[in-house]
């Protein structure tokens, strides 16, 4: 029995324990540990770890192999998946149970989805990929369907999309296996440079297209936001963690080990300047632009998250495309510190969520005194979001920065900058409308979150800021998963990247940055007169001392000057796009019913004959 | 380089920006007065100033992220000041790079934002709003010139940088060579310094309405010595960027206040833009400037 082996029943164990222990007070507990188990043997494996089971299709052996690009992948799915256990482990859950929802149901669908995803990531050929695709698609749709009738809404229109997707994944796989022969992953990447550019653009676009829709690459990208966003609690944080980073391990699959990038390369639109790989690179541009603006203009905290969590999937793509050392370890690091960010952003929402009852942000504000801990969160998440020094995502993006630098590409990284600022704008709206600001007075007595929720939260803290600080840590493993994938390798150091032409040693940043605090806290504690702290509700403006039960939160259209500006470019291209289509279908549909309902059932008939007989006949 | 030359650089960077900085706002004021026909403060009057807010007995706080709004707000440049080189002094330059230089730039912005946030001042939270579009307008005018120059000579390394320019003369300084991104530069940092027309989301005239109506006593003089620091940032910038740094402190110091000059030179001819024409006039000039000066240097 391989290592493999036993990380895959210790997945399918933990999904049977918790659907039959779902009741018992302590499965949360229990479910955190066996994952954290499942973590334990992933860490335990080394080198390229297979399973035992295979099976033959079409005289093809169907077998699993978790090397180090996957296992990247697999340990940010079970850290994610630690992380909502133990947030769901105590309070969060009996208040769910109380409320009427079936927490054993939850569990059960969280443990489902780790299992399909570790699956996912250990394929080895086209049908296991397959295989772990579909059950990711389906475990995903287990977890956001419990969140009640929008979250279904929300879970059928994610399903719609993602039944789009698997069918240009299946076509791609049909193709490869008539032109190549072989479903073999291994076999495959020596035979595909033999296919004419026809082929190979044609089988580029089905997988990118198919595997996109679950990353949410425009424009397939409409189903994420609202698909997560109303989830339940832990969920969101797991989905909005990893899960729509399968869709780039697919895709980071086929184009960089499967077709290359040398092989991109070859596939141009236009002749002589703009290829396939600059098409992606802008598709990953348009990504990050569009649904980071899209965030700008939500008003509830899970949304906006949500929005965002599409955008930074585009920086990730970016990096990937951009394909050098710098650029793809860029890349896949985005995908560790987006997990790690991302799901301390969203249980803290969740916690405010737990005490408050709401996530719009025009009706919170000032809850940084009663909530001191979910706010220390959600500053070092929105940090962390934002990209800037000394949390995790500034490290990622600073390396996506200084590839698109060194490979010349001015349009790309000034794309990548108004992505990072609009961010700012965003989070800083989401912390301002949050913590800051007036408290209401319904508020006032409100108290932190407990301690098993706020756990997970500080944890996920912890990480951020030391793989921000000590991002050698992180890069240990982005650099063997470059290593598995035929990418080039990183160099790095304990602190950044070394480098003649301008490196990065977070190691020293981040020192000065905090000795620089130090020496503020110096002149500010250290000099001047005592400052007296008034109460949180002694405030006035405009001359008038203010009450509490006056609301004078400035928190609706926040960045109104912005709006004012860019507001008319808000056209709701994509959705009206997806209406169109969506008529269009309607339209067709009505009118073959009309035809074999009322016109002419007989000539219906006719047509269905003639159309089998010819399929079948061809 | 050993350990106790480098910690003596990482205290005397800061300290230098300090005083130097503390004499761009005196100089600020003194051409303001100048061009109202007033004679304007004496020597030590921003020493004076930052003294007497910092010993006010009124400080009135409203809690502790509003404290370390302050903190974060000044010790952001004080980071800062170690990544950009002086004469003679190096610091973090190669451990950073102009990419890092230009994110620690944004985290006072931040702090400062925090703190206004806490005071639950509608109009302290407007006036940040503002400031953070203002940020999304200047930095990309900001960032094309970034990448710009870092393409030009090849580099992230300021202190390279600023070598190569000076290796080739004054011929070869950035602003002979990338004119067009040299003025979308001067711009930027034009409207980075929050002066008129650019000045809506500082609005210093109106302190009783604009963010800083919370800000009293050692509240606003921790903002007097981010502004010292903010000018000293700019000026030496772009200074590393576009006139070959300093050979010397003389002429070190000489670009430094002639650059952070230009935008008070004609800041105080001008009213203001409201927040959307604030938008529109950055993005499209600068930002036009910035595009053809890249397009120039990259064919």
């Amino acid at each position: 029995m391989t290592l493999l082996d036993l990380l895959l029943l210790l997945s399918l164990a933990t999904g049977v324990l918790v659907w039959l222990l779902g009741r018992w007070s302590g499965a949360g507990v229990l479910a955190a540990l066996l994952y954290a188990g499942q973590f334990a043997l992933l860490g335990a494996m080394d080198g390229s770890a297979a399973a035992s089971p295979t099976f033959q299709v079409l005289g093809q052996t169907i077998a699993w192999s978790l090397d180090p690009f996957g296992r990247f992948f697999a340990f940010i799915t079970l850290g994610a998946a630690i992380v909502s256990a133990w947030f769901m482990a105590g309070e969060w859950g009996r208040r769910y149970t109380q409320a009427g929802h079936n927490l054993r149901a939850l569990h059960g669908a969280l443990a489902v989805n780790v299992l399909a995803m570790l699956l996912l990531l250990a394929s080895t050929d086209l049908v296991s990929l397959f295989i772990g695709w579909e059950l990711v698609s389906w475990a995903g749709f287990l977890l956001m369907a419990q969140g009640g009738a929008a979250a279904v809404r929300a879970a059928l229109r994610y399903v719609t999309y993602a039944m789009g997707g698997a069918m240009a994944i299946l076509g791609g796989t049909v193709l490869a296996y008539a032109w190549t022969g072989t479903l073999d992953l291994g076999l495959l990447a020596e035979r595909l440079p033999a296919l004419d550019a026809d082929q190979l653009w044609l089988l580029v676009a089905l997988f990118t297209g198919g595997f996109g829709v679950k990353m949410g690459l425009l424009p397939f990208h409409l189903w994420q936001a609202p698909a997560y966003a109303e989830a339940p609690g832990p969920g969101t944080a797991f989905l909005g963690a990893i899960s729509s980073r399968m869709g780039l391990f697919a895709i980071a699959l086929v184009l960089a080990r499967l077709v290359t990038l040398e092989g991109l390369d070859g596939l141009r639109i236009l002749p002589g300047q703009f290829g396939v790989r600059d098409l992606l690179a802008w598709v990953a541009a348009f990504t990050i632009v569009l649904p980071t603006f899209t965030a700008l203009k939500q008003n509830d905290a899970r949304y906006l998250l949500a929005w965002h969590g599409i955008g930074q999937g585009g920086y990730m793509l970016m990096g990937l495309v951009v394909g050098d050392a710098m650029g793809s370890a860029g890349g896949l690091m985005h995908v560790f510190n987006h997990a790690t960010y991302q799901a301390a952003l969203f249980l803290s929402v969740y916690a405010v969520i737990h005490r408050t009852g709401t996530a719009d942000l025009n009706r919170l504000g000032g809850l940084v005194v009663r909530m001191p801990l979910s706010f220390l969160t959600m500053l070092v998440g929105i940090i962390g979001l934002a990209g800037l020094p000394p949390m995790n995502g500034f490290v990622s993006k600073w390396l996506i920065y200084r590839s698109l630098m060194t490979e010349g590409m001015p349009l790309l990284f000034v794309a990548s900058v108004i992505g990072t600022l609009g961010t700012i704008l965003s989070v800083y709206k989401l912390i301002h409308n949050t913590f800051l600001g007036q408290l209401r007075s319904e508020h006032e007595h409100i108290r932190e979150a407990p301690w098993s929720m706020t756990g997970p939260m500080l944890a996920l803290c912890v990480i951020v800021f030391v793989t921000g600080t000590a991002p050698g840590l992180a890069l240990g493993w982005v650099a063997d998963a470059q290593a598995a994938l035929g990418l080039p390798v990183l160099s790095y150091t304990l602190g950044g990247v070394a480098s003649a032409r301008g490196g990065l040693d977070m190691l020293w940043i981040v020192g000065v940055l905090f000795g620089g605090f130090g020496v503020g806290a110096l002149l500010f504690y250290g000099g001047g007169g005592r400052s007296r702290r008034v109460h949180q509700l002694d405030n006035y403006a405009g001359g008038h001392f203010l009450s509490a039960d006056v609301r004078y939160q400035y928190s609706d259209n926040f960045y109104a000057g912005l709006m004012h500006r860019i507001g008319p470019l808000y056209r709701n291209a994509f959705s009206w796009l997806e209406s169109a289509l969506v008529s269009a279908v309607d339209l067709a549909a009505l009118a073959m019913q009309g035809v074999y309902r009322q016109q002419a059932p007989a000539l219906f008939l006719l047509m269905t004959a003639v159309a089998g007989l010819a399929w079948v006949v061809l | 380089m050993d350990a106790l030359n480098l910690a003596l650089e990482l205290v005397l960077m800061p300290l230098v920006a300090f005083v130097v900085g503390l004499f761009m706002v005196l100089m600020m004021r003194r051409i303001a007065a100048r061009i109202q026909r007033r004679v304007g403060p004496p020597l030590l009057q921003p020493l004076y100033d930052i003294v007497k807010l910092y010993g006010k007995q009124t400080q009135i706080s409203h809690g502790l992220v509003h404290d370390i709004g302050i903190v974060m707000a000044v010790g952001g440049y004080v980071a800062a000041e170690t990544l950009l080189p002086v004469p003679g002094m190096d610091g973090l330059a190669d451990r950073g790079g102009l990419i890092t230089l230009a994110y620690l730039m944004m985290i006072p912005s931040l702090g400062l934002a925090l703190g206004v946030g806490q005071c639950a001042n509608p109009n302290g939270s407007i006036g940040i709003a503002r400031a953070l579009t203002a940020m999304l307008a200047y930095d990309i005018p900001f960032v094309i010139v970034i990448f710009g120059v870092a393409w030009h000579y090849g580099t992230t390394n300021l202190a390279d940088i600023i070598a190569l320019q000076q290796a080739a003369g004054p011929g070869g300084w950035g602003a002979a060579t990338m004119p067009l991104l040299a003025l979308a530069g001067l711009f930027s940092v034009h409207a980075m310094l929050g002066k008129q027309p650019f000045e809506i989301y500082v609005a210093p005239a109106e302190i009783a309405t604009g963010p800083m109506v919370e800000m009293g006593g050692k509240f606003l003089g921790g903002l007097f010595v981010m502004q010292c620091f903010q000018f000293y940032t700019a000026g030496v910038l772009y200074v590393s960027l576009f006139l070959g740094g300093g050979e010397n402190w003389l002429t070190f110091l000489v670009k430094a206040f002639a650059v952070v000059a230009i935008p008070m030179c004609i800041a105080f001819l001008f009213p203001r833009y409201r927040t959307e024409d604030l938008l529109k006039m950055i993005w499209k000039w600068p930002v036009l400037l910035g595009l053809a000066g890249l397009w120039l240097i990259m064919h």
